[in-house]
C-alpha cells in the first residue's frame, strides 16, 4: 500500500520525473511515427508494384519472346496442381521504343520507352491494372477503341485526305491517256488506341506557393486524349531486324504513382503490335494471377519445371522486386536499431534522474526502513516509480505518436507552408502524400519495449535505495 | 524485564580509522519504565538506541527482548518488530515531506498490512489514526503536509505515528533537541502521560539535563559504557540555561 501511495505522490511532486517521461514520451513517439511511415511506405510500395506486376511473371530471355502463349496457358490451367490455384492470366509482349508527338507549340519531342502489347480482354484483371487508368477507371473492361469523337476526327481526316489523293491523282493525270482504273474503295483507318504513361504525358510545373490541395505543383498535359503519337519499334522475326512504325492515338493514360512505371510504358493492343512487328502469336510473358498469393513460391517453382531451360524465366513479383523490397527492410531495421538506441539515451537520462532523486529521498528511506519497511518494500517503491514513468511516458508517447502519425501530411503541409522548405517532395517518391501504417502489434511492441527499458535503468539506483543503510540515510544531510 | 542489552559493542571506521563508540554496554529496561540516557555528544546514545531498535547491528553483545534474543534475527523479522514492537521518535521529526499528517501516521500500519489488507480495514485504521492524532492534539492538522506545520506539532505527529502500532518499547532520540522549551515541555508531557496513564515503556536519549529529571530512571553513558544510576542534580537555573 504505501509503495503504490509514495510511488504515486513522488511521481506527483517530482518535477525531475517529468524530464524521464518527456524522455521516454518522445522516444516512443518517435518509434511510433518512423515506424508508421516506414511501414507506410514500405505497405504502400509494395501495394503498387503489385498492382502494376501481377502475382507471378514468366518471361522470355530475350526479346525475340516465345510461341504459342495460348498452349501454355492451357497446359498451366489444364495442371491438376497449378490449374485450381490460377485466378487469371494475360499474354503481353514488351519491347523498347521510340515515341514521338508533337507538343502543343509545334515542336517535336522524340523519347525512349517501354511498349507493352496487352490483351485487353485479360489483363485488366490482373494486378490493379484497371485501376491505373484515368478515364476509364471504374470501367468493368478496358478498351484501346478511341471515343467516337476522337474516331469521328479521325476518320474525317483519313476521308479527306483520301479524296484529296484521288483530286491530285486526278488533276495531275494525263489527259492524253486513258483514265486509270478507279481505285479500289480505300478502307478508312484510324489509327489504334494507346495508353500513355502519365509521366509521358505530362509535366509538373511548380507553383510559387504551397496550394491549397497541398501540392505546389500543377499537372500540365501535353498529350490530350485524341492527339497522336508515333511509335518506333523493330520488327522481331528473321535474322535482321527492320524499323516498324505507326502512328497512335492516345485514349488513356496510365498512371500507378510509380515514377519508374510512369513515365516509361506505354501500352498498346497485343495482337496490333504483333502484327506491326511480325511476330504473330509470340508474346515475351505471360502474367499469372492467383487465387491466393502465399501459394507463389510453390506455383512458381513447378512453373520452372514445366518450362525449363535459359529460354524462360519465372519468377514472382517480390523477386523480380527483390533488391527494392529488401533495402526498405534493411532500412527499416536500421532505423529501429538507431531509435531504440534514441530511447536507450532516454533510459540513460531516467537512470540519472532516478539516482538523484534516491540521493534526495535517502532521509525518507531511512524512516521507512525505521517504520518497518523491508529492503524488498523500498526496492519495489522505485522500480513502481520507473513503471509508472514509463507506463505515464509511453502512454503520452504513444498519444501524440498516433495523433502525428496522423496528422502527418497536415503537419508536413504546415511546415512547409511556414518555413517555405518542402519536407515531402512527391517528385522525389513514388507518392504524392506521405504514406503511413499504424499497426497496432508495433506501437504495442513500442510500448512494451520502452516501458521495459525504463524499468531496467530504474533497477540500478533502486538497488541502491533498497541496500542503504537504515542509520546512515537517517543521517542523511 | 522487557529489554536487556549485553556487553554491546559497536566501532564506526571514518576513512579506515576505527571510531569505537560503545564498548561494551549493559543495559536493563524494565516493562513500563521512562529510563532517560544522558550523554554528552558523540557518546554514543544514538548508536545505543538504533541498536536497541534494531536499526543497526552490534559488532558483538546480545540483545534480548522478552527473553528472545532479537539482534541476530533474520532482516525481515527486524522489519517486524520495528513495525510493531518498536516506535522510534527523532530530533529531526522525520515525516515523509509528500505525505500529510494522517498519511504519515498510517504509514506504519500500510507497511503491516498489504494492500487488500489494508484497503479492507482501511476505515478503523484511519479512525485509530485520527484518535491518536487527537490525543497529541493535532486532530486540525490531518490534511497538512509536514511544511505546513510547526516544529511541535511535527514531533507531536512523529509521536502519534510511533504509537500508532501499538509498540511496546518507544525509542525517543533527543525528542526535544530541535524545539524551544515551551513545546519541548508540551511533548515531555505527552511522554510522561504515555506512560503514566498507558504504561509505554519508553528510553528517552537526550543531552538536556532539564528533562530528566521527571523521568523514572536516568543512565549516563561515557566512553562508551554505562555509567551505574547517574546522580541527575536537581534541575538549577543554570541546568535550564545550559540545555538551552
Amino acid at each position: 500500500m504505501y509503495k503504490a501511495l509514495l510511488c504515486w505522490r513522488y511521481l506527483k511532486t517530482r518535477y525531475l520525473a517529468m524530464a524521464c517521461i518527456i524522455s521516454v514520451m518522445l522516444g516512443v513517439a518517435t518509434l511510433i511515427v518512423v515506424n508508421s511511415v516506414m511501414n507506410g511506405f514500405s505497405t504502400k510500395l509494395r501495394e503498387k508494384l503489385h498492382t502494376v506486376l501481377s502475382d507471378i511473371v514468366i518471361e522470355s530471355t530475350g526479346m525475340e519472346g516465345f510461341a504459342d502463349p495460348a498452349g501454355k496457358m492451357d497446359m498451366i490451367r489444364d495442371d491438376p496442381f497449378l490449374g485450381p490455384k490460377v485466378a487469371g492470366m494475360t499474354a503481353s509482349m514488351e519491347v523498347f521504343a521510340i515515341l514521338q508527338f508533337y507538343y502543343p507549340s509545334g515542336d517535336r519531342a522524340t523519347r525512349p520507352v517501354r511498349m507493352i502489347g496487352i490483351d485487353e480482354q485479360t489483363r485488366g484483371d490482373i494486378g490493379g491494372f484497371k485501376k491505373h487508368l484515368i478515364l476509364q477507371k471504374g470501367k468493368d473492361t478496358i478498351s484501346f477503341e478511341p471515343p467516337p469523337h476522337v474516331r469521328d476526327f479521325f476518320e474525317r481526316q483519313e476521308r479527306q485526305l483520301i479524296e484529296k489523293q484521288a483530286r491530285d491523282a486526278l488533276e495531275t493525270a494525263d489527259p492524253n491517256l486513258p483514265p486509270p482504273p478507279a481505285p479500289p474503295p480505300s478502307r478508312v483507318k484510324v489509327p489504334c488506341g494507346a495508353f500513355v504513361g502519365n509521366l509521358i504525358a505530362s509535366y509538373r510545373m511548380k507553383r510559387p506557393t504551397v496550394g491549397d490541395d497541398g501540392k505546389d505543383y500543377d499537372e500540365q498535359y501535353v498529350l490530350e486524349q485524341g492527339h497522336p503519337i508515333f511509335l518506333t519499334t523493330l520488327s522481331g522475326g528473321g535474322d535482321r531486324m527492320d524499323p516498324r512504325n505507326d502512328r497512335f492515338i492516345v485514349v488513356d493514360f496510365f498512371k500507378s504513382e510509380m515514377s519508374e512505371y510512369d513515365s516509361n510504358y506505354v501500352y498498346v493492343p497485343l495482337s496490333y503490335l504483333q502484327k506491326l512487328r511480325s511476330m504473330e502469336d509470340r508474346v515475351t510473358s505471360i502474367q499469372i494471377k492467383l487465387h491466393s498469393y502465399q501459394d507463389a513460391d510453390v506455383v512458381a517453382e513447378r512453373l520452372q519445371r514445366m518450362f525449363p531451360g535459359p529460354l524462360l524465366r519465372v519468377s514472382t513479383w517480390e523477386q523480380k522486386q527483390g533488391p527494392l523490397l529488401e533495402a526498405i527492410k534493411i532500412e527499416k531495421g536500421i532505423l529501429n536499431v538507431l531509435l531504440f538506441l534514441i530511447i536507450a539515451v532516454a533510459g540513460f537520462g531516467i537512470l540519472a534522474i532516478f539516482s538523484m532523486i534516491v540521493t534526495e529521498k535517502t532521509r525518507d528511506i531511512g524512516i521507512l526502513k525505521a517504520l518497518g519497511a523491508g529492503n524488498s518494500g523500498i526496492l519495489k517503491i522505485f522500480l513502481g516509480y520507473g513503471l509508472s514513468l514509463g507506463i505515464v511516458g509511453a502512454v503520452f508517447g504513444t498519444g501524440l505518436g498516433i495523433t502525428i502519425t496522423v496528422y502527418l501530411n497536415e503537419i508536413s503541409d504546415w511546415l512547409a507552408a511556414r518555413t517555405g522548405q518542402k519536407i515531402f517532395d512527391p517528385i522525389v517518391y513514388y507518392f504524392d502524400k506521405i504514406p503511413t501504417d499504424l499497426q497496432p502489434s508495433m506501437v504495442a511492441l513500442v510500448n512494451v519495449g520502452a516501458v521495459l527499458i525504463a524499468v531496467m535503468f530504474s533497477v540500478l539506483p533502486a538497488l541502491r535505495a533498497a541496500r542503504l543503510h537504515p542509520v546512515r540515510a537517517l543521517r542523511y544531510e | 524485564m522487557l529489554l536487556r542489552a549485553a556487553s554491546l559493542a559497536k566501532t564506526y571506521y571514518k576513512n579506515k580509522l576505527a571510531v569505537p563508540v560503545l564498548r561494551g554496554v549493559d543495559l536493563d529496561v524494565d516493562e513500563g519504565e521512562f529510563l532517560s540516557v544522558i550523554g554528552a555528544s558523540g557518546s554514543g546514545k544514538s548508536t545505543l538506541l538504533h541498536l536497541l531498535g534494531t536499526l543497526d547491528k552490534a559488532d558483538s553483545g546480545t540483545i534480548h527482548l522478552d527473553g528472545r534474543r532479537i539482534d541476530n534475527l533474520p532482516a525481515r523479522d527486524r522489519d517486524v518488530l520495528r513495525n510493531r514492537t518498536f516506535g522510534f521518535i527523532f530530533q529531526f521529526y522525520h515525516l515523509l515531506p509528500e505525505l500529510t499528517a494522517l498519511e504519515n501516521v498510517l504509514m506504519p500500519l500500510m507497511i503491516t498490512y498489504s494492500t487488500l489488507g489494508y484497503w479492507a480495514r482501511r476505515g478503523a485504521l484511519r479512525k485509530r489514526a485520527e484518535a491518536i492524532l487527537d490525543r497529541v492534539g493535532l486532530s486540525h492538522r490531518l490534511k497538512h503536509q509536514p511544511a505546513e506545520l510547526s516544529g511541535g506539532e511535527m514531533q507531536r505527529a512523529a509521536i502519534a505515528r510511533a504509537l500508532i502500532s501499538q509498540p511496546r518499547v518507544l525509542l525517543a532520540d533527543e525528542p526535544t533537541g530541535n524545539l524551544d522549551t515551551a513545546n519541548g515541555q508540551q511533548i515531555m508531557a505527552v511522554l510522561r502521560e504515555l506512560n503514566r496513564n498507558d504504561g509505554l515503556t519508553i528510553v528517552m536519549v537526550t543531552h538536556n539535563l532539564d528533562l530528566v529529571h521527571d523521568t523514572d530512571r536516568v543512565v549516563r553513558i561515557a566512553d562508551g559504557r554505562i555509567e551505574p544510576e547517574a546522580k541527575i542534580p536537581a534541575p538549577t537555573f543554570d541546568a535550564v540555561g545550559a540545555g538551552k
